[in-house]
């Protein structure tokens, strides 16, 4: 059956800056906003835009990903026609090959978007936070007749060098593309969010494949030989809350500004736009006599008993009497024992905080992009230090200094 | 053991005792009154059942069926969607002329065609009024040792004040007490009045399949009505009835007050514990955000559920999923239902507002420990 727009999912990326949070999932499959993993968001943005056919391009440490997505039924993906489909590198008649490169991934799954006879093909990346209408970016380029449209968002001028950059006319069609340019020309910034005509897509990765010289990449391979053939590209102007996680500081950050949703613009308690994840299925959360919790948002399964404030504590999170956490990412199942000290961390699923143990600290100010990071299922014996850079990926004994 | 599957099916009656919650269940049943915060009682038995490997589960159903059947669903949530069994919903068969069933025995017996079909060896049947982890592979396998023909699960505890007076004399009503001689039951007394710990039945039988259809045939062709009085009792003697105690935290729901105490008694750590560790119980999933704690809010000895907004002050409550809590509100020992929405400095003690009700700014709403307001679903306070 055909479909209009099939959704295509890199996340296949390592995401190596995440360190520890990485070192068994991959980044895509990273926790997010207390009840939600990183991937949550394109899939969740494709069901809410009424895209109900998805290939989720796998490669780097897929088991918990795979695991994660299952047949599709949080999101509503579970389809007889269509649904959501993992696609990992697959051994094929003509040899086998890793995934080389984001347009390699989607050159050996052309087999897959040609059962589904698609028009058009929306490629996302599976590690932003961003809530978008992919139906109102189709309408755009339905409108402009392109081959070919980006995502981009505005960016200011003084940070433009640091972004791959459409320069574009007063229609918005793209001109000429500059990948983190000293001499920025726009501030029009490409979200990795890509719209092509099935054919038009087909063709150029058809030929890039071809090509021997070619690094198998969208951004340095196949937007160049559009541009060079004069395609019709256009940029999308997006307005909307958009973040890549790509190291431990964003990620804190992203995490803090879901908790005030009033003025960071990530709202994750919009009823029309609603994120699904998989459930825990755990208890309400008890919040004990003597507890405090502020400007904090917790998940079912937690059990308070000390101090909680401005932090996100995922699924059955334990706070023992006398801990404090402050501004803290706290994820799943994890213990933190009386006395202990959690301050300006992301502490990942599984760890355990032993008595009046420390993680992380205050920044001085101009140094809050240190966040000490502890690592999954890591045991931090009691009284045990881990500064405020740290990245802990093994346990610490008691009394021991990280 | 390759797989944790029990050669068993279930039978749990979906409207035991009613009657003796009636705000509860003005449009609804027993089964599908909300409990602890994020579930509804049936799922403690179905998630005990599926935990236990019992997945192929039939829920007989009278009547106020349509929000049980709207919470279950296909079944995914408790993983009951299976080729083989899983989930069947048996509501009245309405013939021209037959009454809709009264008593346990003739529940059975309109589907005991259905049970002729099945495989499986043994039958567990249940109410859905007790919310606990209830471990059926240990009870078929005391079952099984002891070479018995019935084995009726009891808890050994006061008899609860909702049963000491009891709204009506209808069968579904009834309780009975258990006298032993070791595992062996030795008499079923029927609305005991005794002072002081009892062998409560807790309305739970496993028997064998075959079993039960000669039971309940006989039974209902000589027209009679409760399985416990008019087919255990008679076979006392001449079959083996056993009893097994059920050791484990539970909460029986058998009037209002009991509802608003197995609640509050949630927030005792300790029982919180008792009924929760180890056991995943599953029920309909919302997707709703993680709870939101404000600052200036204030909460302490409570159970907060996913998707709740609180900007006011709680203490003692029990908020279900979506609940909103104003600023400046103050609330104290209550019971909020999913989706109630209290704006901003009310004054509320001692109440149990059921589903989406909506209380508007400054509102005061008191009632006393032992009689807490009740609020409708739905109602607007303005």
């Amino acid at each position: 059956m055909a479909k209009e727009m099939v959704a295509m999912i890199l996340a296949g990326g390592q995401g190596s800056r995440l360190y520890a949070l990485t070192d068994k999932l991959a980044k895509p499959a990273v926790p997010f906003g207390g009840k939600y993993r990183i991937i949550d968001f394109p899939l969740s943005n494709c069901v809410n835009s009424g895209i109900d056919t998805v290939g989720i391009l796998t490669q780097y440490q897929p088991l918990v990903l795979n695991e994660y997505i299952g047949h599709g039924q949080p999101w509503d993906l579970d389809r007889l026609h269509g649904g959501v489909h993992v696609l990992p590198p697959y051994q094929q008649a003509q040899g086998s090959d890793w995934y080389k490169g984001t347009a390699n991934a989607i050159y050996q799954n052309l087999s897959f978007l040609r059962r589904y006879d698609p028009e058009y093909v929306i490629i996302l990346s599976g590690d932003q936070i961003c809530k978008q209408d992919y139906n109102d970016f189709l309408e755009f380029h339905k409108a402009k007749g392109a081959d070919f449209s980006v995502a981009v968002m505005e960016v200011p001028w003084d940070e433009a060098s640091r972004f791959g950059l459409m320069v574009t006319d007063a229609d918005d069609r793209i001109g000429e593309f500059q990948e983190k340019p000293k001499e920025p020309k726009s501030n029009l910034a490409s979200m990795g969010i890509y719209i092509f005509n099935f054919d038009v897509l087909e063709k150029y990765l058809e030929e890039d494949e071809a090509n021997p010289d070619s690094s198998n990449d969208f951004g340095n391979d196949i937007l160049p030989a559009l541009l060079r053939d004069g395609k019709n590209m256009y940029a999308y102007r997006f307005n909307g809350y958009w973040k890549d996680v790509g190291t431990i500081s964003s990620l804190w950050e992203a995490n803090m500004e879901v908790l005030n949703p009033e003025s960071s613009g990530i709202n994750l308690f919009d009823d029309d736009w609603k994120i699904y994840s998989r459930s825990s299925g755990k208890a309400a959360q008890y919040i004990a006599d003597g507890a405090v919790v502020e400007d904090s948002m917790l998940t079912n399964g937690c059990r308070i008993f000390g101090t909680v404030r401005h932090s996100i504590l995922f699924a059955g999170v334990e706070v023992e009497e006398g801990a404090v956490v402050e501004d803290a990412v706290v994820m799943g199942n994890v213990k933190i024992s009386s006395g202990a000290k959690v301050c300006h961390c992301i502490v990942a699923e599984n760890a355990e905080i032993g008595e009046s143990a420390v993680i992380g600290e205050k920044p001085a100010p101009g140094n809050e992009k240190n966040v000490a990071t502890v690592g999954p299922g890591v045991k931090v014996g009691a009284r045990a230090v881990v500064s405020g850079n740290a990245m802990v990926k093994e346990d610490i004994e008691e009394g021991g200094k990280c | 053991m390759l797989t944790n599957k029990h050669d068993a099916i279930a039978i749990v009656f979906a409207n035991s005792y009613d009657n003796e919650v009636p705000p509860l269940v003005n449009e609804r049943l027993m089964a599908s009154i909300p409990f602890a915060g994020r579930y509804r009682l049936i799922d403690f038995t179905l998630s005990s059942l599926v935990n236990c490997g019992i997945d192929n589960v039939s829920i007989i159903v009278k009547k106020n069926y349509r929000s049980l059947m709207r919470h279950l669903g296909s079944g995914r949530p408790w993983d009951l969607v299976r080729k083989n069994g899983g989930l069947n919903i048996v509501p009245p068969f309405a013939e021209k002329g037959v009454k809709v069933y009264n008593g346990r025995v003739e529940a059975v017996a309109s589907i005991v065609e259905f049970l002729k079909t099945c495989k499986e060896q043994y039958v567990v049947m249940t109410d859905s009024n007790i919310a606990c982890n209830f471990d059926y592979s240990d009870m078929i396998r005391a079952h099984q040792e002891n070479g018995a023909d019935v084995t009726i699960a009891y808890k050994n505890e006061p008899i609860p004040y909702g049963f000491l007076n009891l709204q009506t004399t209808q069968s579904s009503d009834l309780y009975y007490t258990l006298d032993l001689d070791g595992d062996k039951v030795t008499a079923i007394n029927t609305n005991s009045k005794e002072y002081g710990p009892q062998n409560l039945s807790m309305n739970l039988y496993l028997t064998e399949r075959e079993k039960l259809i000669a039971q309940i045939e006989k039974a209902y062709a000589q027209g009679h009505v409760f399985y416990e009085r008019d087919v255990l009792a008679p076979m006392i003697g001449t079959a083996k009835i056993c009893g097994y105690e059920f050791k484990g935290y539970s909460a029986r729901i058998t009037d209002m007050v009991s509802y608003f105490d197995e609640n509050m008694k949630l927030l005792d750590p300790d029982n919180l514990k008792a009924l929760f560790d180890g056991f995943d119980v599953y029920t309909t999933v919302r997707d709703d955000n993680p709870a939101r704690y404000i600052a200036g809010s204030k909460v302490s000895n409570s159970l907060i559920a996913d998707g709740c907004v609180i900007e006011g002050e709680v203490d003692n409550c029990i908020l279900f999923r979506g609940v909103k809590v104003g600023k400046g509100t103050i609330l104290k020992n209550c019971i909020l239902m999913q989706d109630s929405v209290i704006a901003s400095n009310c004054d509320i003690e001692y109440t149990i507002m059921d589903k989406e009700v909506s209380i508007a700014s400054g509102k005061s709403v008191k009632g006393e420990k032992t009689f807490p307001v009740f609020v409708p679903a739905f109602k607007k306070i303005l």
